[in-house]
């Protein structure tokens, strides 16, 4: 077989000269914040790697985020199929079955150990010694396992991936578990969202890719760059959040006017994504443009957090009417009533202490009187 | 009919309340109910449908602004009362609200039986807080960090300052700003309850023992048993404390 | 001596599916069909908000996206007696079709075409007789040899790379292939502009729904105001979008996805007569043109076909006790009443347990439960549901749509009616239906513009919104034709929480296993006699289960 092809070749081929090449590394240098002396290096580099070889496993999922990755937008995932990355198992695209896909997938293991990045859509169920996942007759954990071990890093696609998503909403009867968990001492890149923004999950490979490097993540492991911000900061709707006028219910005078969906559910306070910017599917519209709440997905527990039409938070353990406003209502009308009742007790019980005290200061009165 | 005595207490003024923490308990009370107002109105903001434009109107902008401001006084103060519990007197000593030893518990059991279920035995009688005034207190100081941590956890990724900043930690911990909100609106709840109960007792306190309970969080005055006064001094002295007798 | 072979994973699907067979002389003798993974989603709606059940059930599927959410809504109102108003109905047929038209060309030309199609093979081809080919067969205006050899320069680059990605070790150059270099490069680079279009489409339910996948249902309606003369609800600009993306759709359907589908078809001709299988088929019905509640204003009318006799239509009652049941006699399930009962949905229950092998096993013991399917049946028959199902139900009710595109179809082919009960009838019958429905999605469109001239503004009925309102026990059922097949949600509501939610998909009625009587489901039935030539290449395997376009995580839930 002939030598894989190299980004110098790549580009080579779409018709870029030598000089471009270059220049397109010094640009890469300068963004990465690198001295000048780094140039050669990445432009050496990048002249001598093949595609990065890439292992998408699927587990407990709905498949929802391979569906987003191809809607992608910007670059297309064509382009990202057959240009930038070595996609040589995915159970969603790829051509082979049964044997020979998991020989596909042993080769580039032995192959690209310590090179390849895993990605991994959808949580791995621990319960049961795994037996509630299974591919060509391993569990999900064992294959997650062998996969890490050799792995340069690893992505986690997707809610499922990151937190569990659905499957481990309560009761989690399979013990739906999420990736950082399960592999240790991996750089563990999280992309949570039911499913993430198509252009957020390309963006995050094409960094990896043209940058060489892991993206600059924040304090839950989620990319900087997608998940600083939280859709109530980036949403249009914000200004009528802020002059106090809200959608009381949906298809209501307010709802037509595009008022801010707060009071019924809209979880964009207290969500990180790029859904406000980014949009979705390049760039038609996203939750809150379409009139519903952001329900949350690419927040942790987002199932078991409160329902989805009401703001005030579900107090757990008080069935699903209970809101902490409710619960704290009933609190204070018991704490009147045990001051009012504890009063009452007062002025029985300490009667002739208070009698007393009344007395003393007669007393007193009457000998200062004198 | 004869009335029986038990004791007749010879009464002395004691400076109790230091200025600082009279400042801090007023401002404190100030803020804290703004922000209970303000943090109810952003959970749960009235609805008023309005014909004018929304650059002409900022309500929920205001209340979130005074939420922060607030927030902000809120802390600094705790944080300085914090700082006082070192350097004020013994009756603002942080050993007033932390247990630190079997007399502190003996001193709850005490209060429980006589103020709160009203058992008859002998009045406690104590100078600065009781213990279990101190012990809520010390709750109430848990709750105080609770709220700032959550507080500033959620309003970490609003703000460009390194203060908030240092506290994006929180949500990461607890999993997401949901879970951050959902704590900090039950910990509103605590301080709804203890401001009611707070209150209460301070009346129910002028009203027993009527030892000038209510304006000594104003004058820092407050009128204390000669046995009692003598006792406090003898387990722990603080020269610094002033009397009547000193002035 | 017959050999038993193992397909797992079976891949360019959705999910977690384990084919097993007993080959004898070149053809499958037995098999049988598991699906590995579960995430017991049932029990996890259990207790819930019957609101939010639309959410937790559109995330059993990303590939069919929105029609669990859709079937869940359906089920609610139906138990609480809602009516939607017409624009809503309208919305949801909209993003339905664009849906369904989403889903199978997807499945045409990224799951099952590399089941037909050599893609090393491309490389062999013409591209000025493919550009001529191209021309012939389709005015689709990207078809100029230079069009051709670029992407035939693409994909050289790619195979001499020595890194061929998802077309690593393929089954290439497989005596199975039929197709002349130059249709292979078509197909390819329609492969490649399929991808592209799809994610076109799609923006259709983004716009109604905020986003796909798993695009935003309202029980009682739609969550999109329509605000005509406002910035941010449905006005002019989002509808001529709807428009210009269903009008593109169409055409690519008709110019690529048809032409591509004949063409192929004409070279396999022999697989007319094989993966017939049950001959069984059932459809719920779908597409109100009239309101949910009237079903003979269906587009996808309901009925049941028994043993290939399209002359007797049956019809199915989903809240009749005896009609759809679910068995778990070899599936990982247990139930109170013992392994060997039935129960209607309504009654359902979801108890796991997992009897099989301790992993990591080579083969199932099918003698014991080997799957997390549960069997579900329709009186007591093994059913086949989806594309195929509904062609022949819309051909046996003698509606002109389904009669003329199948007629048109036969006559091109020149095979005779019998081979549509086959792998290559399945696979045409999703797209003769996706033609249709590229239609119909534009007729609801102008239905739904003429609504709101006519000043019919409401997209949302609010009125048993709130839980207060709601009687302190209802039972519901909502189904749908989901891309796959006839689907259908039970739920039962008990103060205002759910008490029992138990689905029943197209995969679970095509991909179960075995009943207690020994019945094969659809799947395991259509691969009786498949051939297969080279037993370490289960090619001819996967294009049978293929025409079914399984959904494992859909079957399981
Ligand atoms: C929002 C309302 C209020 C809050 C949050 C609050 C909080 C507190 C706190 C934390 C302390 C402990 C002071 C320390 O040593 O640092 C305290 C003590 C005290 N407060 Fe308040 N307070 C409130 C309202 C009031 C009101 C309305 C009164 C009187 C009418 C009052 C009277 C007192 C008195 C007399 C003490 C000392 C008595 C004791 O140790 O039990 N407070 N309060
Ligand atoms: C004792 C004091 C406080 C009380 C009672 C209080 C109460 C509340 C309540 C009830 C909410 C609404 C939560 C919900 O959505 O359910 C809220 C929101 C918030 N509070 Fe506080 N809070 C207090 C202190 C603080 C402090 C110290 C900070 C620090 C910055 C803070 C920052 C915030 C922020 C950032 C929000 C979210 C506002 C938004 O996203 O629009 N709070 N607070
Ligand atoms: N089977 C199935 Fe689905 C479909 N179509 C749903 O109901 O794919 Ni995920
Ligand atoms: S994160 Fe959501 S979208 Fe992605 S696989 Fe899981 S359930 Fe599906
Ligand atoms: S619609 Fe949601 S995200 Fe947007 S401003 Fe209102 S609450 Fe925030
Ligand atoms: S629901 Fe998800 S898609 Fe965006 S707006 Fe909210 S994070
Ligand atoms: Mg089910």
């Amino acid at each position: 077989m002939s030598q894989p092809l190299t980004y110098y070749d790549e580009m080579k081929n779409k018709g870029y000269s030598r000089r471009d090449f270059v220049k397109f590394a010094t640009m890469m240098a300068a963004f990465m914040g690198l001295e000048r002396s780094a140039v050669g290096q990445i432009a050496k580099s990048m002249a001598s790697k093949p595609r990065i070889p890439v292992i998408w496993l699927h587990f407990q999922e709905c498949t929802c985020c391979s569906e987003s990755f191809i809607r992608s937008s910007h670059p297309i995932v064509a382009d990202i199929l057959l240009d930038q990355i070595s996609l040589d198992y995915t159970e969603t695209l790829m051509a082979a079955s049964g044997f020979q896909a998991e020989e596909a997938m042993q080769h580039t293991m032995n192959k690209y150990k310590g090179e390849y990045i895993l990605c991994v859509e959808g949580s791995v169920p621990v319960e049961a010694d795994g037996v509630y996942c299974m591919i060509g007759g391993k569990t999900s954990m064992q294959i997650l396992e062998e996969a890490a071990a050799g792995a340069k890093a690893v992505i986690a696609w997707g809610s499922c991936a990151c937190n569990g998503c659905v499957q481990a909403a309560k009761p989690n009867p399979t013990a739906a578990t999420p990736i950082h968990k399960l592999v240790k001492g991996k750089p563990i890149i999280k992309v949570p969202g039911c499913p993430p923004i198509g252009e957020v999950m390309a963006g995050v490979i094409v960094h990896l890719v043209t940058f060489d490097r892991i993206p600059q993540l924040d304090a839950l492991g989620r990319p900087k760059a997608f998940y600083s911000k939280r859709v109530h900061d980036t949403c249009y709707r914000r200004p009528f959040f802020d002059a106090g006028l809200y959608v009381e219910s949906f298809d209501d005078e307010n709802a037509k006017k595009g008022y801010c969906l707060y009071k019924v559910g809209c979880k964009g306070p207290v969500t990180y994504n790029a859904c406000g910017v980014t949009k979705w599917n390049g760039g038609t519209s996203f939750p809150i443009q379409s009139g519903h709440g952001c329900i949350g997905c690419s927040e942790e527990n987002y199932w078991d957090n409160g329902r989805l039409y009401e703001r005030a938070s579900a107090f757990a353990g008080f069935g699903i009417e209970a809101t902490a406003d409710v619960v704290g209502g009933i609190a204070l009308a018991a704490t009147g009533a045990g001051v009012l009742g504890h009063a009452v007790m007062t002025n029985i019980r300490k009667k002739d202490n208070i009698h007393m005290l009344e007395d003393e200061g007669k007393k007193e009165e009457k000998e200062l009187d004198h | 009919m004869a009335k029986k005595y038990v004791h007749i207490h010879r009464l002395r003024r004691v400076y109790t309340w230091e200025l600082p923490v009279r400042l801090y308990h007023w401002l404190n009370a100030l803020v804290m109910v703004a922000l209970i107002v303000t943090g109810f109105y952003i959970s749960n903001p009235l609805v008023i449908s309005s014909h004018q434009e929304a650059s002409n109107r900022f309500v929920m902008g205001w209340m979130r602004a005074i939420h922060f401001i607030a927030a902000y006084i809120f802390f600094f103060n705790f944080i300085f009362r914090l700082y006082w519990g070192f350097v004020g007197n013994k009756y603002a000593n942080w050993k007033q609200f932390i247990p630190t030893g079997k007399f502190f518990f003996k001193e709850i059991w005490q209060v429980l039986k006589i103020d709160i279920l009203q058992l008859k035995g002998k009045e406690h009688l104590s100078v600065g807080h009781n213990a279990l005034a101190g012990f809520i207190y010390f709750f109430t100081f848990i709750a105080f960090g609770i709220q700032s941590l959550t507080g500033f956890g959620l309003y970490a990724s609003m703000s460009n300052w390194w203060l908030p900043k240092l506290f994006s930690w929180v949500p990461a911990i607890l999993g997401g700003d949901i879970m951050v909100r959902q704590v900090h609106h039950w910990t509103m709840w605590f301080f709804i309850l203890f401001v009611v109960i707070h209150v209460y007792l301070v009346f129910y306190h002028d009203y027993v023992e009527g030892r000038g309970e209510t304006s000594s969080m104003v004058g820092g005055w407050k009128f204390i048993e000669e046995e009692a006064f003598q006792k406090d001094q003898q387990t722990a002295p603080d020269r610094r404390v002033l009397t009547d007798e000193k002035k | 001596m017959s050999k038993r072979i193992v397909v797992d994973p079976v891949t360019r699907i959705e999910g977690h599916l384990r084919i097993e067979a007993e080959i004898e002389n070149g053809k499958i003798k037995d098999a049988y069909s598991s699906g590995t993974m579960v995430r017991l989603l049932e029990e996890i709606l259990r207790n819930r908000d019957p609101r939010d059940a639309w959410a937790i059930v559109g995330r059993v599927c990303g590939v069919c996206t929105s029609v669990h959410s859709l079937t869940s809504v359906r089920s609610v109102e139906d138990a609480l007696n809602i009516t939607i108003p017409p624009n809503a109905e309208l919305v949801r047929n909209i993003m339905y079709c664009t849906s369904f038209m989403h889903d199978h060309v997807v499945h045409f030309y990224h799951l099952h075409a590399m089941d037909w199609i050599d893609v090393v093979n491309a490389l062999k081809a013409d591209p000025q007789k493919t550009s001529a080919l191209a021309q012939k067969i389709s005015k689709w205006p990207k078809s100029s040899p230079g069009y051709f050899s670029d992407l035939q320069a693409r994909i050289r680059k790619l195979v001499d790379s020595g890194q061929l990605g998802i077309f690593s070790n393929g089954y290439w150059g497989h005596p199975a292939y039929k197709l002349p270099p130059e249709v292979n490069l078509i197909g390819l680079a329609h492969y490649l502009e399929a991808l592209e279009w799809q994610k076109e489409v799609v923006k259709v339910q983004a716009v109604f729904g905020g986003k796909n996948p798993h695009p935003n249902y309202l029980v009682g309606g739609m969550a999109c105001a329509i605000g005509i003369d406002d910035v941010s609800g449905i006005n002019a600009e989002r509808l001529s979008l709807v428009k210009s993306i269903l009008e593109e759709a169409k055409t690519f359907i008709e110019q690529v996805y048809i032409p591509d589908l004949m063409t192929i078809a004409s070279y396999y001709k022999e697989w007319g007569s094989i993966g017939g299988g049950l001959g069984n088929f059932m459809v719920y019905g779908d597409l109100p043109w009239n309101g949910y509640r009237d079903a003979s204003s269906y587009k996808f009318p309901p009925g049941v076909i028994l043993n290939k006799d399209l002359s007797k239509l049956y019809e199915v009652d989903l809240r009749n006790d005896g009609d759809v049941q679910e068995f778990i006699t070899h599936s990982w399930y247990e139930y109170k009443g013992g392994k060997d009962i039935g129960l209607h949905p309504w009654k359902g229950e979801s108890k796991i347990k997992y009897t099989g092998p301790k992993p990591p096993f080579e083969h199932l013991d099918m003698s014991q439960a080997y799957s997390y399917l549960k069997t579900p049946r329709w009186q007591g028959h093994a059913m086949e549901v989806g594309p195929l199902a509904r062609v022949l139900v819309g051909y046996a009710r003698g509606r002109e749509e389904f009669k003329d595109v199948v007629d048109r179809a036969l006559k091109t082919l020149d095979i005779p009616a019998s081979a549509l009960i086959s792998t290559l009838g399945r696979t045409a019958a999703r797209g003769f239906e996706a033609s249709l429905v590229s239609q119909w999605a534009l007729d609801f469109y102008y239905q739904l513009v003429d609504n709101i001239k006519k000043g019919d503004t409401r997209m949302a009925n609010m009125d048993m919104f709130n839980p207060d309102t709601w009687p302190k026990k209802a039972i519901g059922v909502g189904h749908a034709e989901a891309p796959r097949g006839a689907l259908a949600h039970w739920i039962n509501i008990e103060d205002k929480k759910i008490s029992n939610y138990q689905l029943v998909v197209p995969t679970t009625w095509n991909a179960s296993p075995r009943d207690s009587k020994g019945q094969l489901s659809a799947y395991e039935s259509a691969l009786l006699g498949t051939p297969v030539a080279d037993e370490k290449q289960p090619l001819e395997i996967l294009r049978t289960v293929h025409s079914f376009d399984p959904c494992l995580a859909c079957a399981v839930h």
